[in-house]
């Protein structure tokens, strides 16, 4: 039963869980499981989610790749969210913002764990620099994106998902609501964020 | 004048319609601030260009994966969501383990009323290696899980709106570590229930999915419930300087559980014969003693270790994760459990848990 799963996490907030780091992480997963819990019925989906995933689906995609950097990990995250989301009692009106918070947390997750499967498209990205014709994709190199996402699972969590997020194209209105920040501070969040990062990259391209 | 500040300059970026026009006025005019602009311009650019993705999803196929999901019986109750990646929060095997739980409080023979058959009386942890994590089989295949009550916290104000709200008590912390200070924000959740109804035939669907023989169903069985019911729980987190959450002190009225129906040696033996249940943590579950009241804590052994102490006379488990030089420590005292946990080493989180008051 869910019971570990909720009275753990209140009680023991990241107690058991690798990845659930203190109470961030761990009082997002319950926010994420509240909508779970309030089914009437197991078999019961939401009547709008399709019409939502037909909207959110490349955006919530969109979030997981720029945090994990393979199209296919991302997938099977936008598929976890939406499953979640799909028994959820989530307001319409806030789904564009709850599914990108849950996919950049569960991409984090991932991400952070390390556990990142080999996949054919790893070998196909590396295939795609050597050929590569955009002047972005070329300056930005495949060591550099790796770099970032590197320095992307050590920020703060609240940051990572407010750069991802904005960097995902939700305005700053949208991110403030989503992560519970005032309007005012998504700016800072998201620089503070950026400028560890570019620091990241830049340290180690003067160290090659 | 005063510069606008950074997050001001930021959103310029992006959205200058939200950027006051005080602020604006003031940047055509400053060196300074249009230097600083550049700069995170140049860096906004350069991270966008490092994370944007490559090609652009298949939406009309991944709507089909997503159906044939929600189209299988035993998969949506248990939507896969995040719980793939946090394998010991999400997993199945936590409901597999949890009910394992309730179960071992039994003693008592059926009762017409709620009978309460379990009180959580301490932890102990019971290590799977990540891989069992994954392999077991989730409750919700072998009956119905109704989840009552609201899951989600709420920050409240301060301690005294934290204890109102709760009707806990607090636990007040002494010292603080090092590196960590500041005032903790305080969050309450309310009571949860669970109730799991045992079906003879979902399992035996079940079992047949997964290609596996169910042991016989013992009589009476089939329709008996057991229902689990826990918190009210509040937690109080400090944020490192960094923004971190550093250290949280959470307090919850532990698990107990209540049954109507089939004695439980019965539904306990039955659960911990099915399939996909690895034979130690069978055999370890069912030592758990009926009125011992132990609360199993399944963390995969391969990632924390685990030892006891003890903290205002009881025994405490703690648990390290030193991948992520995270500790937690967590005991039960008179139906209420009480947990540490923070960026910290072990040593530092059992002194703020002995420290508390």
């Amino acid at each position: 039963m869910e019971l570990i799963r909720h009275g753990g996490a209140r009680a023991a907030a990241a107690l058991a869980a690798p990845g659930a780091v203190g109470g961030i992480s761990a009082g997002r997963a319950v926010g994420r499981e509240r909508g779970a819990v309030s089914r009437s019925s197991p078999g019961a989906v939401r009547a709008d989610l399709e019409d939502v995933f037909r909207r959110d689906y490349p955006l919530v995609v969109g979030v997981a790749a720029r945090v994990l950097g393979s199209r296919d990990q991302a997938e099977d995250v936008a598929q976890d969210v939406f499953l979640s989301f799909g028994h959820s009692a989530v307001p319409a009106g806030e789904a564009r913002g709850w599914l990108s918070v849950a996919a950049a947390h569960t991409a984090l997750n991932l991400l952070r764990s390390g556990r990142r499967r080999a996949s054919r498209e790893e070998f196909s990205a590396v295939a795609q620099d050597a050929v590569v014709s955009d002047v972005a994709d070329a300056v930005v190199t495949r060591e550099e994106r790796r770099r970032v996402r590197t320095a992307l699972a050590q920020l703060p969590r609240k940051q990572a998902v407010a750069l991802v997020l904005r960097h995902s194209g939700l305005s700053y209105t949208e991110v403030a609501a989503a992560l519970d920040l005032s309007p005012g501070s998504v700016g800072t969040t998201v620089r503070r964020a950026e400028s560890a990062l570019r620091k990241e990259l830049n340290r180690h391209a003067s160290s090659l | 004048m005063r510069h606008p500040s950074d997050g001001v300059l930021r959103r310029l970026l992006d959205e200058p319609a939200g950027v006051s026009d005080a602020d604006r006025a003031h940047l055509t005019g400053c060196p300074q601030c249009l230097g600083t602009l550049a700069t995170m311009r140049t860096d906004a650019t350069a991270l966008d260009s490092a994370l944007a993705p490559q090609g652009s999803p298949d939406v009309d196929a991944a709507w089909r994966r997503l159906s044939a999901a929600t189209a299988e019986p035993e998969r949506v109750a248990t939507p896969a969501r995040a719980g793939r990646f946090r394998p010991a929060m999400r997993r199945p095997v936590v409901a597999a383990v949890a009910a394992a739980v309730v179960l071992t409080g039994a003693g008592t023979a059926a009762a017409n009323d709620w009978l309460q058959i379990f009180r959580t009386e301490q932890v102990q942890p019971v290590a799977l290696s990540t891989a069992d994590l994954i392999a077991l089989p989730d409750l919700s295949a072998y009956g119905d899980v109704v989840v009552t009550g609201d899951g989600d916290l709420r920050t409240v104000d301060d301690a005294a709106a934290a204890e109102a709200e709760s009707g806990l008590e607090l636990p007040e912390v002494a010292d603080l570590p090092r590196g960590i200070s500041g005032e903790p924000t305080y969050q309450v959740g309310s009571e949860i229930s669970a109730t799991f109804t045992f079906s003879a035939d979902r399992a035996a669907q079940a079992a047949a999915a997964a290609g596996e023989t169910l042991p016989p169903a013992p009589a009476g069985l089939d329709g008996a419930t057991v229902r689990m019911v826990a918190g009210p729980g509040v937690a109080q987190a400090w944020e490192s300087s960094a923004g971190v959450p550093a250290l949280v002190v959470g307090r919850a009225v532990a698990p107990t559980a209540y049954s109507s129906g089939v004695p439980f040696e019965t539904v306990r033996d039955h659960l911990l014969s099915l399939p996909g249940l690895p034979d130690d943590v069978a055999a370890q579950l069912s030592t758990f003693t009926a009125d011992g009241g132990t609360l199993p804590l399944p963390v995969p052994s391969d990632r924390v270790s685990t030892s006891t102490a003890e903290v205002d006379g009881v025994q405490a488990t703690v648990l390290g994760l030193d991948e992520l030089s995270m500790s937690a420590v967590v005991w039960v005292d008179e139906g209420v459990v009480t947990a540490v946990a923070g960026s910290l080493d072990v040593d530092e989180v059992l002194s703020v848990a002995q420290g508390l008051r």
